[in-house]
């Protein structure tokens, strides 16, 4: 039995909106990143899916999404550093009470 | 020495004096002023004698482009510079003007602590006004504009501790932008269209039918915006009654003699493309003449001595285009010579004005009076000026307005005459009201007034010999300056000459605008629209005189005035206000958004994507196509 | 393979081509190794100035690759052509910039702890710059991108005590973050479609996708991917996380992310679409019209996005008391400008666009020297603490003056004649509306440029005691003040430098093997 690619594709854009649906609304800041995660996940599904349903099927697909988890993990850590030091200045992780700038 | 060949140089010595006022003017301190005299004073000898030798050798224009500035879509660009007719009476004028204003100002500016910033500011404004007038392109010209407005939104501003300043600083810049936008569009079609920015290959361009009627319309109306924008003509003349905020020497430089009148210049300088569309010099006569008398009219009513004289250059302004509306030959000489008469005495006014301010430090005339015997240099000279700004015989004012109305009245428009007649008695009543209310009477004001000293005397007295001789340059009978103007001018053919009864027409409504001014002022009286009510009485045996005067001449007058100048105010200044309200409003609504919550902005760059892809589907008719990406 | 070696084909490339990124990468090694070792309480700045020696150096064989051939290694991963040397330079020029204005602004003991990390961080972000420049890949494109971004991330958050710069991160990394996904995203569909990540083999392969039913999923790819790269270059829709960010962050990365950051941007923009989407031609059905698909159809959206962004930076620009924050949305709104050139696609888009790149570039770095020295004497981002600067420092005022002059567009200036030429684009493409409203925006920035001005010449200051401007930032308020006028005056030699040196056309001849 054979997987249409489209399914793949659905999948991946299920995933995509949920994520951005997280990182858009929830209110603690590790969630968020997670979000981003998801979407970032999202998209080797859909790289991986591509590879090998995609039209011209071949193995950079692959190795995108290797390059994309490697830089995932990067821009986890960062964050969530970025994110520790802000909890030691202000004690919180709400997204919404980090709103010192404005207009 | 061939000076027309080095007529660069008469730029340079006010560019070096800002350079070395900027370096060194806080050690020289009040010393200062004499390095701009100096270098205003060298340019004036060096602008005198290309004058006299383009006098002499006469004919064709020199024009300078050597220098290679820059490659625009395959046509070369060059800088350089241009002498002709028409500029080289200009280039004596503000040199002149400038020098004058600079000796002024050693005297009016003194203790003042940002004195050497006053004369760097003085002179680089001095530097892109003569930068303006010797381009050979319009790009050039562009450039130079843009930084005679930013010296002039720097001078207006020089009192920045003053609210008003301020406000009148910045109104002065982005109304005057407003005005060079057009400038700007008419530069970017004249490229599109004609292939280069000099003058000359447009001019050819013109001259061999090249280009449609549509688009010269288009042009001259553009390039019309920008002088509109800089001469303070309606609709954009609101800045300069409040550029009166800066310190007096500037009002008569900038906004009286030579900022002012480079949109005039403008116009001139292109007149071969106004020649070539009708349209386009109909509208440039039309806002002339509404200009005219609109800003003559709101003049009635001013009480303060500089608003008076403001709005006496709008209406002179006006004038000039006016003049140059005509599209003839006389018109072109009207108006550019008006040009040149009209800088000697609203010079000589504004300087005149700085003197009674210096002496009874205020600008109110309701609490002036009395001046005359007081202030014996600054009183007849003062006069000298009104008579001439009112065309009585034979100051200068008085042949380049017979002029413009010669002109006017030969292009056919004789609506636009009539209202140059009304706009003319109009200035002649205001100024004398102005006169009479200043110097003459009892002192109002009980402040010891005291006469100027030398160093600002001597300016005004020299400008009074120019206001009274300067019209002699053209006379009805031997126009030098006409048939001179018009020699490099091929389009032209020789001036026209109108009826005597024109002169006769406008000496009478000067002098019936002067009477009526002497009848309710003169004297010592104090008509009831200011503070002086008991003085008023003092003249009972003529009350039903005045009251007749009242009421057919005086009230009507004062409520168009007063109509008008409420016009001005809400209606052109709240257009102004609308728009910046909204450009604020929508500032608003961003504002709104920017929250500070980093997931609005997320939501609001999502949004956009949606709205980019919506856009997509819809307009490239992709409605039915989602089904067959994902299914 | 005849040739065999141990190393297959890697042995046969020219990998002095890409000296200019070894040397970035080897002194930004050097710098965390030096850091690591030295002394605690040793004074950082030593670090500064090897790292401003190696940009000197890399900035030197950038400039000798320039006016060469074609070079390309590793399947086009890494290309050497005009365009790339044009944005390197750009770049490098920008860093140093920045390096020396750093030099004043870190004082360990009040804002940035650990300084050496500071500078170190800046060259990686750099490489990741000069890799978006020079890759015609989507993988090595989207590693550049990440590169700078995290990189760009730390440095923002790098004054870790205080709240407004851990905020600032803290959103850029969220905003970061989202706008990397969604680029990913437009990539994934790309790279499904034509089965490749080299754009000349997109390129080759998108036409005959686009005539096989897919051309609307080309077209949310596209789409996708202008929303993710918005947010570097930092224009509507992805443009407000800028003032946030810019008003957190340490001054000299405020002009880092405004400058070097936001030419990356484009650097990525122009190369992935120009190439990509370049030569995709669309056919009409109704009339049997070919056209070019980003002339035709997309140009009215980039060009929507361009006005857009104009009209926000500058209305909102208006309202701000912090100086940092205007000078935040003076970028939108310059990055609009920025994108009329690539909306309206003349001959000369490439010249134009760079033309203004390197106005930008001396007005704005000009403008953050000033504005941080500034800042650390009066410490307040008030727009207030200019008052009287003209009294104090009437050199900095002046230059300060130039550099708005040229950041609002008037003669004289650099900025002039970059909006001229981008001005005269719109004009050409007949976008009289494009041009419209970029002459009514530009009408309104001089009423929040001028305002700094006043302030500086018409408000009496606190204090008037005379501003003492240390070396570096003299140098640089110099160096850019000279370029501003220079090329106000004289745009003509940059403009035929950029011409002949950076041959665009380089871009479409693709590398093989």
């Amino acid at each position: 039995m054979s997987i249409p690619v489209t399914s793949y594709l659905l999948v991946a854009l299920i995933l995509f909106c949920i994520g951005l649906y997280g990182a858009l609304t929830k209110r603690n800041a590790v969630i968020v990143l997670l979000s981003i995660e998801l979407m970032l996940n999202a998209v080797n599904i859909n790289l991986v899916a591509f590879a090998k349903y995609g039209m011209f099927p071949n193995i950079s697909g692959q190795i995108f999404s290797l390059f994309t988890i490697t830089v995932a993990a990067a821009e986890a850590a960062v964050g969530l550093a970025i994110l520790i030091s802000l909890y030691r200045n202000r004690n919180t992780v709400q997204v919404d009470e980090m709103d010192l700038m404005k207009r | 020495m061939d000076m027309i060949a080095n007529a660069w140089l008469i730029p340079l010595f006010p560019l070096i004096a800002f350079v070395l006022l900027v370096a060194f003017g806080r050690q020289w301190k009040e010393r200062a002023a004499y390095v701009g005299i100096l270098a205003t004073a060298a340019s004036f000898v060096f602008a005198l004698l290309v004058f006299f030798e383009r006098f002499v050798e006469g004919a064709t224009d020199y024009i300078n482009t050597d220098f290679h500035w820059l490659t625009f879509a395959g046509e070369k660009i060059t800088m350089g510079f241009e002498v002709n007719q028409l500029n080289a009476m200009m280039l004596v004028v503000v040199t002149l003007v400038s020098m004058l204003v600079h000796i002024y100002s050693r005297g009016y500016m003194r203790g003042d602590e940002r004195f050497p910033v006053f004369y760097q500011y003085l002179a680089l404004f001095t530097f892109s006004m003569l930068g303006v007038v010797l381009s050979p392109n319009i790009l050039q010209l562009y450039i130079f504009w843009e930084l005679v407005g930013v010296c002039s939104f720097l001078l207006v501003g020089f009192y920045f501790y003053k609210p008003e300043a301020r406000a009148a600083a910045k109104k002065a810049f982005i109304v005057t932008r407003i005005g060079d936008v057009g400038l700007f569009i008419a530069l970017a079609l004249i490229f599109w269209w004609v292939g280069s920015f000099d003058y000359s290959e447009i001019f050819n361009k013109i001259a061999a039918g090249a280009i449609e009627e549509w688009k010269l319309t288009l042009l001259g109306i553009l390039i019309f915006v920008g002088a509109v924008g800089k001469s303070g003509q309606f609709p954009l003349h609101t800045w300069l009654p409040d550029a009166m905020e800066g310190p007096t020497p500037v009002s008569a430089l900038i906004h009286a003699a030579t900022m002012v009148a480079a949109g005039v210049y403008l116009v001139a300088r292109m007149y071969d493309l106004y020649l070539a569309s009708p349209v386009a010099t109909e509208v440039v006569a039309y806002i002339g003449g509404f200009t005219a008398i609109f800003a003559a009219s709101i003049g009635l009513t001013q009480r303060d001595i500089k608003r008076v004289l403001a709005y006496s250059t709008v209406s002179q302004l006006g004038y000039m285009m006016l003049a140059l509306g005509a599209a003839s030959a006389a018109g072109y000489v009207a108006g550019t010579f008006h040009l040149m008469t009209h800088a000697f005495f609203k010079a000589l006014l504004f300087l005149a004005a700085g003197s009674v301010i210096h002496a009874v430090h205020t600008q109110d005339i309701f609490e002036m009076g009395g001046l005359w015997k007081k202030m014996r240099i600054t009183g007849p000279v003062f006069l000298v000026g009104c008579l001439a700004i009112a065309g009585i015989p034979p100051f200068a004012g008085f042949w380049s307005k017979e002029e413009i109305l010669v002109a006017t009245l030969d292009s056919g428009h004789i609506d636009l005459f009539v209202v140059a007649l009304i706009a003319a008695s109009f200035t002649a009543f205001y100024m004398f009201r102005l006169f009479f209310l200043t110097f003459g009477g009892q002192s109002r004001g009980g402040s010891q007034a005291h006469e100027s000293p030398g160093v600002m005397t001597l300016p005004m007295i020299v400008l009074a010999v120019l206001a009274v001789i300067a019209g002699f340059i053209n006379t009805p009978w031997k126009p030098v300056l006409g048939e001179w103007l018009t020699e490099d001018m091929t389009a032209f053919h020789g001036g026209t000459h109108g009826a005597g009864w024109v002169t006769i027409v406008a000496i009478a409504v000067s002098v019936a605008g002067i009477a009526l001014a002497w009848m309710m002022y003169g004297r010592g009286k104090m008509p009831a629209e200011g503070t002086g009510g008991v003085l008023y009485r003092v003249s009972f045996r003529k009350y039903y005189m005045d009251e007749i005067y009242d009421t057919v001449f005086v009230k009507p007058l004062r409520a168009i005035g007063k109509g008008l100048h409420i016009f001005d105010v809400w209606v052109i200044d709240g257009l102004v206000r609308l728009i910046a309200a909204f450009t604020r409003g929508i500032g608003g609504v961003g504002a709104r958004m920017q929250n500070g919550q980093i997931q609005t902005y997320g939501a609001i760059a999502f949004i956009g994507l949606v709205l980019l892809i919506v856009g997509l589907t819809i307009a490239g008719g992709y409605v039915g196509q989602w089904r067959t990406i994902f299914l | 393979m005849s040739s065999v070696s141990k190393w297959g084909n890697l042995a046969q490339y020219d990998w002095s081509v890409m000296s200019p990124e070894f040397i970035i990468l080897g002194v930004a090694t050097l710098l965390s190794l030096l850091d690591l070792f030295m002394n605690k309480k040793a004074d950082r700045r030593i670090l500064a100035w090897i790292g401003f020696l190696g940009i000197i150096v890399a900035g030197y064989f950038v400039v000798r690759n320039t006016g060469q051939n074609v070079v390309s290694i590793l399947n086009d991963m890494y290309r050497v052509d005009g365009f790339a040397n044009a944005f390197k330079l750009l770049f490098l020029s920008g860093v140093a910039f920045v390096f020396l204005i750093s030099l004043t602004y870190i004082d360990e003991s009040k804002n940035i702890r650990y300084s050496g990390e500071y500078y170190y961080l800046i060259l990686t972000a750099l490489l990741g710059a000069m890799l978006m420049a020079s890759s015609s890949d989507l993988i090595t494109l989207f590693v550049g991108l990440e590169l700078l971004s995290i990189s760009s991330y730390i440095l923002v958050g790098t004054r870790k005590q205080h709240i407004h710069s851990n905020e600032s991160a803290f959103k850029y990394v969220i905003s970061g973050g989202i706008a990397s996904a969604i680029t990913l995203y437009g990539m994934s569909f790309i790279y499904g479609l034509t089965g490749s990540t080299n754009l000349y083999v997109i390129a080759e392969r998108l036409s005959s996708v686009f005539y096989d039913g897919f051309d609307f999923l080309v077209y949310f790819s596209f789409f996708l991917m202008f929303v993710g790269f918005a947010f570097k270059i930092s224009v509507v829709p992805y443009h407000m996380w800028a003032p946030d960010v810019y008003q957190g962050a340490p001054t000299p990365i405020a002009a880092f992310l405004s400058v070097v950051s936001k030419a990356a941007g484009f650097a990525i923009v122009l190369r992935v679409f120009l190439i990509s989407f370049g030569s995709l031609v669309s056919f009409d059905m109704e009339t049997g019209q070919q056209g070019s698909v980003l002339v035709n159809t997309l140009s009215v959206y980039i060009a929507i996005v361009a006005a857009a962004s104009m009209i926000i930076g500058n209305t909102l620009a208006m309202r701000q008391v912090n100086i940092k924050r205007m000078m935040a949305y003076s970028g939108i709104a310059q990055a609009g400008y920025l994108l009329v050139p690539f909306a309206t696609l003349t001959v000369l888009m490439f010249e134009q666009t760079m033309f203004y790149l390197v106005a930008y570039l001396f007005a704005n770095m000009g403008a953050f020297a000033i504005i941080m020295l500034v800042n650390r004497d009066q410490k307040t981002e008030d727009l207030k603490s200019f008052a009287g600067l003209y009294h104090r420092a009437p050199w900095m005022a002046i230059a300060m003056t130039f550099f708005l002059l040229s950041l609002a567009g008037l003669p004289i200036t650099a900025g002039f004649f970059g909006k001229f030429y981008i001005f005269m684009s719109a004009i050409v493409h007949s976008s009289y509306w494009l041009a419209g409203i970029m002459l009514a925006t530009s009408v309104v920035s001089y009423y929040y440029y001028f305002g700094v001005i006043r302030q500086m010449y018409m408000r009496p200051g606190k204090t008037e005691a005379p501003l003492k401007v240390p070396a570096s930032i003299g140098l640089v308020v110099l160096i850019a003040l000279v370029g501003t006028v220079a090329a106000g005056i004289m745009p003509d030699p940059v403009m035929q430098y950029i011409h002949h040196k950076f041959p665009l056309q380089q871009m479409f001849q693709p590398g093989g093997q």
